[in-house]
């Protein structure tokens, strides 16, 4: 009876940590240059500047406000990641995972605010995943060309 | 209705899977260098379209001898992710030859230790079907413990192999599931037991098999480790 609870108990939790591990691997990926600045400013993303408040200036945690502004976030980037520069329209494997990952950091994230305990390492994860979807989209339209343009080039000309 | 449709969503996509991941690994030339990642997929393919189905259709599904079949297989999946387990901590140890020798003698002493702790379950509680269940969970619990071992301890020696670090993940989420269904089955004594295990079981080879896709199919060039002279011979898992 103990050793099975034992076993249960370290099992699932091994389970959630690597999956957790595996979310981290894919987050640690290095892009070619880093393309969530230009996504956010064209986009009205706020994920950049919650993260810049919380790591750089350790303001307090606005809750609703910080809440509201990464689903919006989100939703935006997984709406853009799904019809932008995106043949199949459809997720990738990669993709389905993060965003998993994100929605059950939200969940966590919701559970950490009612029991009153640290918000901050939550937060700071799920702009990381939002910074991985930005870079990822602007990697993806990078590679889009209009004649001898890329995209942002065509966009500076308009 | 809809739990069966579940069900077979679930499995077919398992099988779909299993026959790309190891399609791609013999049609794009990584069939020597990872040649235990492919005998494990031989064996579910195996298993999965031709032991069980052949065993389904002679015997039925209510039958002892499907019953048997069935179990057996699972243990002789188990073993194989148990030798796979001893091909990645060679892989990761290669270079450190002292290191492995001890590891390799550790590997022998927890293979001989689940297999005295079942014996002394089956000494007390006499019966193969409780054998089989107590080995397996046991197996599995052990599969698990080494392969978190192992990730501790390539983090701890830096070894950088970003394609075997998602492989052992990838085991780790298949261990994980089954073995804390077995435990919690042995708890509830049985409760709902067969379903639930079929969906974890079959929940986590996919979630195996999708890591194990991404770590070598999906990596992109510029995180996964480069190949060159020494390492060539370093990275192979056989």
């Amino acid at each position: 009876m103990i050793l099975a609870t034992i076993i249960l108990v370290s099992s699932s939790a091994l389970c959630l940590f690597y999956l957790q591990v595996t979310c981290h691997k894919i987050l640690k990926r290095e892009f070619a240059r880093e393309y969530f600045t230009s996504i956010a400013n064209a986009n009205r993303l706020e994920f950049v500047f919650v993260r810049r408040s919380l790591q750089e200036y350790n303001a307090p945690v606005d809750y609703a406000w910080i809440r509201l502004a990464l689903k919006c976030d989100y939703l935006a980037l997984t709406y853009l990641l799904k019809n932008a520069a995106n043949s199949k329209q459809a997720y990738s494997r990669e993709e389905w995972l993060l965003m998993l990952y994100f929605r059950s950091l939200f969940l966590l994230l919701s559970f950490l605010h009612v029991l009153k305990l640290r918000e901050r390492p939550a937060i700071l994860k799920l702009t990381a995943i939002l910074q991985h979807f930005a870079n990822r989209l602007g990697e993806r339209v990078s590679k889009v060309r209009f004649g001898n343009l890329s995209a942002s080039e065509y966009l500076l000309t308009l | 209705m809809v739990e069966t449709f579940i069900a077979s969503g679930i499995q077919y996509a398992a099988y779909l899977l299993e026959i790309g991941l190891f399609a791609y690994l013999i049609l794009w030339g990584h069939g020597r260098r990872l040649f235990g990642v492919c005998l494990l997929l031989v064996s579910f393919l195996g298993i999965d379209w031709i032991v069980r189905p052949y065993a389904l259709i002679h015997f039925g599904l209510k039958s002892r001898q499907y019953y048997y079949v069935y179990w057996l297989s699972d243990v002789v999946l188990t073993l194989e992710a148990f030798g796979l387990i001893c091909f990645f901590f060679r892989r990761a140890f290669q270079r450190h030859q002292k290191l492995w020798q001890q590891m390799r003698q550790m590997l022998a002493w927890v293979f001989v230790l689940v297999l005295a702790v079942s014996c002394v379950s089956l000494y007390f509680n006499y019966a193969h079907i409780n054998f089989m269940d107590e080995f397996q969970q046991n197996l599995y619990f052990a599969c698990l413990v080494l392969n978190t071992l192992l990730y501790i301890k390539m983090q701890s020696m830096g070894i950088e192999d970003e394609e075997l670090d998602f492989l052992v993940c990838g085991m780790g989420l298949q261990f994980a599931g089954p073995a804390a269904c077995l435990a919690f089955a042995y708890l509830t004594r049985g409760h709902h037991y067969d379903s639930l295990f079929t969906y974890v079981t079959q929940l986590c080879t996919s979630g195996m098999l999708l890591v194990w896709f991404y770590a070598i199919v999906g990596v992109p060039r510029g995180v996964r480790l480069r190949f060159n002279g020494e390492n060539v011979q370093h990275l192979a898992v056989r």
